[in-house]
């Protein structure tokens, strides 16, 4: 009986022992990891608790399952939380009036894809900047003297469960693009190609340029 | 006759729990490479449980996790601190399972849909799954880090107890 109390006690101390290591370990991996995460700093310009989320992740669900019955609060939601942020959200009827408006050749107007780069190279709103606000540093030297001299900033990401885009436009703002002309695209790509709108694939304006949903 | 077949039992109970111990640590090494590789949209998918209002506690959250997970994975295949790490695995994957759980009772409530049809990423690092498999998943693992604590299976190990004159 006594042995057996030993032996369970050995386990716990080698157990609370392999923790102290592995939170060592991590900590270490993270910091010397290019890809590791900044400990301090707040990845979520609009909030860790996001009220958009809760409803996003059942519309998302929704959304697989064919069912539509969030999708109609979730606008409300998301559009309450840009507005609270004090951002404009736009609909997909005015992203694709802007897409072919002609000011679009000549940087006017901007799309930028908040999405990271993978997503990106795979599909983007054709002439969209690529723009990863998790990783702002490597976008901002390309997009920062275009959203300056732009008129009209239109910034998306995937949609749905995705507050990226908002968190790309507060990030914009705050180095300091005038609000005003910041409008999310709360749609995002997936809105976009189920409507069988052009994308670009691969980096921008190479040319490749397709629509997914024909 | 009876002792040869006792020893037959022991020896492949003995190559179960080395296979096992195979098994679990290629599962954590490949859900912690999994996410260690893309910290940020791990970082996204813990957000979902709003378990912290602090960034600090969320980011260390997100970058430790994968990362303990890794080393975790790599001791037991090797047979480093066997024990030691399947119970504090087993105290990892408990409270994790309870998280994915309730997360999953939101979603189905939210929808109103059948339990097992609640299909989403929970952040395991294994994409988008059905609750039910996952769940399942999750009980197989944890029933073999407990399973581990039985000491057997100590072939292939490079030290199997850490702290060696006190273990058996």
């Amino acid at each position: 009986m006594a042995n057996c109390g030993c032996i369970v006690g050995s386990i716990l101390r080698e157990a609370a022992l392999v923790a102290a290591i592995g939170v060592a370990f991590a900590f270490v991996g993270n910091q010397i990891s290019p890809r590791g995460l900044a400990l301090a700093r707040n990845y979520f310009p609009t909030g860790i608790t996001n009220m958009v989320r809760a409803v996003v992740g059942a519309d998302s669900l929704a959304g697989a399952l064919g069912i539509n019955s969030t999708t109609s609060s979730l606008a409300q939601q998301l559009a309450a939380q840009m507005r609270q942020n004090g951002l404009q959200l736009i609909a997909r009827r005015e992203a694709v009036q802007l897409f072919y408006d002609s000011h679009l050749k000549n940087n006017a107007i901007v799309f930028i894809d908040a999405r990271n780069e993978s997503q990106y190279q795979e599909a983007h709103i054709p002439g969209a900047y690529e723009f990863d606000p998790y990783h702002p540093e490597t976008s901002f030297p390309t997009v920062l003297p275009v959203c300056r001299t732009a008129e009209k900033i239109v910034i998306y990401c995937s949609g749905g469960n995705c507050d990226d885009s908002e968190s790309a436009a507060l990030l914009l703002r705050d180095v300091g693009i005038a609000n005003g002309k910041i409008f999310v695209y709360g749609g995002g790509i997936t809105e976009w190609t189920n409507n069988g709108l052009p994308v670009e694939t691969g980096a921008r304006n190479i040319g490749n340029t397709q629509s997914l949903n024909q | 006759m009876r002792s040869g077949q006792s020893s037959r039992s022991c020896r492949f109970l003995d190559a179960f729990t080395v296979l096992a111990r195979w098994v679990l640590g290629a599962v954590f090494l490949y859900m912690g490479i999994n996410k260690a590789l893309h910290p940020v949209e791990f970082l996204k998918l813990v957000r979902q449980y709003d378990i912290t209002q602090d960034v600090l506690v969320l980011n260390s959250i997100a970058a430790v996790l994968p990362w303990f997970e890794t080393f975790c994975g790599l001791l037991l295949p090797v047979g480093v601190a066997v024990r030691g790490t399947a119970l504090t695995l087993a105290m990892i994957l408990a409270p994790l399972t309870l998280l994915v759980l309730h997360r999953a009772l939101l979603l189905q409530a939210a929808q109103n849909i059948p339990f097992c049809t609640v299909n989403f990423d929970c952040g395991c690092g294994v994409g988008k799954e059905f609750i039910c498999r996952k769940l399942l998943l999750n009980l197989v693992l944890f029933v073999l880090c407990l399973w581990l604590l039985t000491g057997r299976g100590r072939q292939f190990s490079l030290r199997f107890s850490l702290l060696k004159p006190l273990l058996p």
